[in-house]
């Protein structure tokens, strides 16, 4: 499934529901399927600098193919990096680096972000941007 | 093939004996009808099958699927496959329908080794059951049955049948206080769970829920006991004659 079918089931599943809240409820829900990482693979290169919370991203390229997994401690990070592993988690570099960020939008979600989790999704897709630049580039 | 066997039952409510002996088998995948004259004891048998705290079992035995269930917790019946639809389902303000559903559902799915539902995957499931049973969906957002009119609790129940889907339904006086319109939706909530494995007990006063959802077997309850056992046939006999007509078998 593309990253933009993957979006258009996650936009299909919050527009279930009417209350705002209860959008931001189903992230939480996401979140009871959140994996957690290996301590090995927490460390200061796979810190998500400028997560409301703590939280890590970890990018294994092989043959232009990116694997992300991640772990975060909040509820609310648990719900995101599960909902956005499934989006990016599994792509080659360039279907993730010619995918706009913008098109998260589509989920109708964003706007009910506060402004620091805003942050830390910004936080979390330059990392991820960074890994499938990073990822293209050793496939080159 | 039994799923379920009572025998000799005895139950008291407070000092008072209501089941005094009563034999009954429920054969699975069939629909059982209960019928009987006020204070027979109908509404006690459901509440003894599901464990109900006001009552207490004084002599006799429940079997389902080959083991005793009088000394289970009621959460544990139900988690087996037992579902009850309350004669007067009560008001829980504070309790979001759709949370208290979900949490019933996942409860047994777990209890199954199934994975649970997440919120959209619940919502999903449940619309579909909401149209069919003429319900707004804003009930599911609501308080479970808080300010809900009779038929719409009933109709609740219906919902929470669909949803987690018993083995053996007990059904109490669903057809009181429902119009026409709320009686067909009801029923045909019923008889989309008649797939000939569910198993249903049907506790009525009147024939007229039994004209959509067709029993298999009629049992008449008097004075704490199953005084007869027969076909459907038996349905315009009571019309007709009442129970006193009615002779023990």
């Amino acid at each position: 499934m593309s990253i933009e079918a993957t979006i258009a089931r996650y936009k299909e599943d919050f527009d279930l529901f009417d209350d705002p809240n209860d959008k931001l409820e189903y992230i939480f829900d996401l979140g009871k399927k959140h994996t957690t990482l290996p301590d090995e693979d927490k460390h200061e290169g796979t810190y998500v600098v400028g997560c409301a919370s703590d939280a890590w991203l970890v990018g294994d390229c092989k043959d232009g193919n990116l694997i992300l997994r991640g772990e975060g401690t909040s509820e609310m990070a648990k719900g995101m990096l599960t909902l956005l592993l499934d989006i990016f988690g599994k792509r080659t570099a360039d279907e993730i680096l010619q995918f706009d960020p913008a098109g998260l939008q589509d989920m109708g979600i964003m706007e009910l972000l506060s402004p620091v989790r805003q942050q830390s999704l910004q936080a979390f897709l330059k990392m991820v941007y960074g890994y499938a630049q990073n990822c293209k580039e050793q496939g080159a | 093939m039994s799923i379920m066997k009572i025998e000799n039952l005895e139950a008291k409510i407070g000092d008072k004996n209501i089941l005094k002996g009563l034999n009954l088998e429920l054969e699975a995948g069939k629909v059982h009808a209960i019928m009987g004259p006020n204070g027979a004891g109908k509404s006690t048998l459901s509440k003894t099958i599901v464990g109900h705290y006001d009552v207490e079992i004084t002599g006799g035995d429940i079997t389902y699927k080959g083991k005793s269930i009088k000394d289970m917790e009621p959460e544990e019946r139900a988690l087996e496959g037992i579902f009850l639809s309350f004669q007067h389902p009560v008001e829980i303000p504070g309790v979001n329908n759709a949370y208290f559903l979900r949490t019933a559902l996942n409860a047994k799915l777990k209890y199954e080794g199934k994975e649970e539902l997440n919120a959209a995957e619940f919502l999903r499931a449940m619309k579909k059951h909401l149209e069919m049973l003429g319900m707004k969906s804003d009930m599911i957002s609501r308080s479970l049955n808080e300010g809900f009119s009779g038929g719409e609790k009933k109709r609740n129940e219906i919902l929470q049948m669909l949803i987690l889907e018993p083995e053996v339904i007990i059904l109490d006086e669903i057809d009181s206080g429902l119009d026409i319109d709320a009686l067909r939706q009801v029923s045909e909530g019923i008889n989309k769970m008649k797939d000939g494995k569910r198993t249903f007990l049907v506790i009525t006063h009147y024939s007229r829920i039994l004209d959509y959802i067709e029993p298999d077997y009629i049992h008449v309850l008097k004075d704490g006991k199953v005084i007869k056992t027969a076909g459907p046939e038996l349905v315009p006999y009571l019309e007709e004659h009442g129970y006193d007509g009615i002779k023990e078998d």
